[in-house]
């Protein structure tokens, strides 16, 4: 487990708590990005636009995470913060999509076509596109509760709301999603 | 658990897991956020700016100056037209029989020097008190002393005697002039003890 972990691939919620780490330590800050730049990218790829988009957002969360890094507190979740983090980044990002597209364009231009390009089938996604449909925080707790495993208590933890929030905002992302899926 | 949720969970899943499992890129820090907040903040880097700023406007007001009163920006076509203006003293004085041509070539020296100053110090007051007139002075005056001087050697270098038979005399510096009307007694001169 610890070595799943030290590769950052996605774990259950709350792996990530057993490590420790020491606020403004720039060590610390670098072990903390390789243990969960992937789960946190994870989470942006439903949320944004499309998996490039998702690793801008993913880099500006750490860079904003860096700047609060002295402040975080060792006893809250640092993954529920940096979650946070992210989804702030990204509903910023969904404000500004327009401005981007132009330089998507030229990105999209510049890229080979080549085969099954994880981010490709990300994009193709009928459920991804269709979380990329709903308010960014109902995405948000659809892919906190249904991809990284965490509680509707961690979830609401993580979002800085109670958790009856967290229980209707999955409510209506489900209901939703049933209306576009058709089941 | 649904059936919407666990296709929901599998669908995630299968996509998010290989987008995931590419390489993680290095984290774009931002390092010289840091160094150049201290360089573009606090007082001291503002008083740093001004004076880069004061300086440069200074040295652009000197070259404008300098582009207007003679033309252009090589101080080579200023040096050419200190040269001609020295033969035009030189061919003035022949013809009107007066001696030495110091206070020609010096008049027009004064008159460059006193412009690039001039100019400097508009410039100088118009962005900033103390670095605009400061540079504006310095500049100034240095380049109407340094004109004058250097054309002073180079007419000691390309001073042609006149020929003999010249109705005005040679400039000053010959020991004894000769006077050709007669009029006047020769010049001795001793050295001092």
């Amino acid at each position: 487990m610890q070595s799943r972990e030290k590769e950052g691939t996605p774990t259950a919620a709350g792996q990530a708590e057993t490590e420790r780490y020491q606020p403004g330590s720039d060590a610390d800050f670098e072990r903390l990005y390789r243990t969960t730049y992937r789960r946190i990218l994870g989470t942006l790829v439903t949320l944004v636009r499309d998996v490039a988009t998702a690793e801008d957002c993913a880099q500006e969360t750490y860079e904003r995470a860096y700047k609060g890094w002295a402040k975080w507190r060792p006893d809250a979740p640092v993954e529920a913060w940096l979650h946070r983090i992210a989804i702030n980044v990204a509903i910023s990002d969904r404000r500004y999509q327009r401005l981007r597209e132009a330089g998507e364009v030229i990105r999209r231009l510049g890229r080979p076509a080549s085969g099954p390009d994880p981010a490709v089938v990300a994009e193709r996604s009928v459920v991804v596109q269709a979380m990329k449909k709903l308010p960014p925080k109902q995405a948000a707790a659809l892919v906190l509760r249904h991809y990284h495993g965490y509680t509707n208590r961690e979830i609401a933890a993580a979002l800085g709301v109670p958790e009856q929030t967290v229980a209707s905002r999955l409510a209506a992302a489900r209901k939703h999603l049933q209306a576009v899926l058709g089941k | 658990m649904s059936d919407l949720e666990r296709e929901l969970e599998s669908e995630l899943h299968r996509v998010l897991d290989a987008v995931a499992a590419r390489p993680i890129p290095t984290r774009r820090s931002a390092p010289g956020r840091v160094s150049l907040r201290a360089l573009l903040g606090g007082a001291g880097a503002a008083l740093t700016i001004k004076v880069l700023t004061g300086v440069a406007v200074a040295a652009a007001a000197v070259t404008v100056a300098g582009a207007a009163t003679t033309g252009s920006l090589n101080p080579a076509v200023w040096g050419q037209q200190v040269s001609d203006h020295v033969q035009e003293c030189k061919d003035r004085i022949a013809n009107s029989g007066q001696h030495g041509i110091g206070d020609c070539v010096s008049s027009f020296a004064s008159q460059h020097g006193a412009a690039v100053s001039s100019a400097a110090r508009q410039h100088g007051n118009g962005n900033g008190n103390g670095n605009g007139n400061g540079n504006a002075n310095g500049n100034g005056s240095s380049n109407g002393n340094g004109n004058a001087n250097g054309h002073s050697k180079d007419k000691t270098k390309d001073h042609t005697p006149p020929a003999k038979t010249s109705s005005t005399s040679p400039p000053t510096f010959d020991p004894e002039p000769i006077d050709p009307v007669g009029t006047h007694p020769p010049v001795a001169i001793s050295p001092k003890p």
